[in-house]
């Protein structure tokens, strides 16, 4: 509901109140307007936002399992963390990281980078709760797979690279 | 080009292939580097040598609280008593929390998650008993008097209550009242 309407600003024979009570109308006019453009702004850049860290994210530990492989094999299930098939894994999956980090980042198709995301996302969120059950590391990846899974189905963004 | 319903052209395919590029080159450095990890494991039966190795190598500085530390070590009838190098120079000193002697500290307490490290003062020096939780311990490694016990966790991220979701990058060094690491 508009603060405007239902104010006495159009009664009659009234000029003094009505010019009185038009500046807080208008005030209030104003406030809607604000808050509807920080709804536009948040809308038009809120998947940039969550795709940009989502990506920072995804950087950090593809960068991470790439130069130290030896420090994250412990998470390969099933594999012996000092098997070298297991080292391989984890720079397929840096590796795997870093260029859906990319893709993310710089936008390029998003939908796509956020459902591989989403995916690499889910298989660790099962493999932890496999392995250790719901902890706080398993719910925190929950949220992050929620963000991809979010952007997954946000078609036109803002600082995407489509050429 | 098409992909998931969105346009990829030659700048995002080029952006993706230099990506790629830059991927395979770190993955060559990380597999180069594979063997010089940063935390210090012992080898099962309890012969190390006190430089940093791998994680899982063979070699490593003290009884290790690893995943490897499942597997029953000989015990050491006396004490340690040769030295290595200072723990100080160890490219993992940073991430070394002391165990023994005095309270442990919060970050100690952290990093010993999922880890059951237990010392005891002998006579013939000190008792060090180190194993992973809802694990069998392995036997204890017995010390000279004096000797510091330091739990080694890289990263703390991957404690959740009482569990140790990574055990490739914790450790157990003992070192000497010098703070030189015991084999």
């Amino acid at each position: 509901m508009s603060p405007a309407r239902g104010g006495p600003a159009g009664r009659p024979g009234r000029a003094g109140a009505g010019a009185a009570a038009r500046a807080p109308a208008a005030a209030g006019a104003d406030a809607t307007s604000a808050a509807d453009r920080a709804a536009r702004l948040a809308a038009e850049w809120g998947p940039v936002a969550g795709r940009v860290l989502l990506a920072l994210v995804l950087a950090w530990f593809g960068y991470h399992e790439l130069v130290q492989p030896g420090l994250w094999t412990g998470y390969v299930p099933v594999l012996s963390s000092t098997s070298t098939l297991a080292v391989i894994l984890v720079l397929a999956h840096g590796w795997v990281l870093l260029m859906v980090a990319v893709a993310l980042g710089a936008g390029i198709a998003p939908r796509a980078a956020a459902l591989l995301a989403a995916a690499l996302l889910l298989e660790i969120v099962i493999s932890l709760a496999v392995t250790g059950g719901l902890s706080d590391l398993t719910l925190r990846d929950v949220g992050v797979l929620g963000l991809a899974v979010c952007l997954t189905g946000i078609s036109h963004q803002r600082l995407a690279l489509r050429r | 080009m098409r992909l998931g319903g969105d346009p990829v052209g030659r700048w995002g395919l080029s952006l993706l292939a230099v990506a790629g590029v830059l991927g395979v080159i770190l993955a060559i450095h990380g597999w180069a580097g594979r063997g010089s990890g940063i935390v210090p494991v012992a080898a099962p039966g309890g012969t190390s040598s006190a430089g940093p190795s791998a994680v899982g190598a063979s070699s490593g500085a003290s009884a290790t609280p690893s995943a490897h530390a499942a597997t029953p070590a000989a015990p050491t009838a006396s004490p340690s008593s040769s030295t290595g190098p200072l723990l100080s120079a160890q490219p993992y000193a940073s991430y070394a929390f002391q165990v023994w002697p005095g309270t442990l500290s919060t970050a100690a307490k952290q990093a010993l998650t999922g880890l059951t490290v237990s010392v005891r003062r002998q006579s013939a020096g000190l008792s060090v008993t180190a194993g992973v939780v809802g694990q069998a311990s392995a036997s204890p490694h017995v010390y000279q008097t004096g000797a510091r016990v330091y739990v080694v966790e890289a990263s703390m991220g991957d404690d959740s209550g009482n569990s140790d979701y990574n055990m490739g990058d914790d450790g157990l060094v003992v070192t000497d009242s010098a703070g030189r690491i015991v084999p």
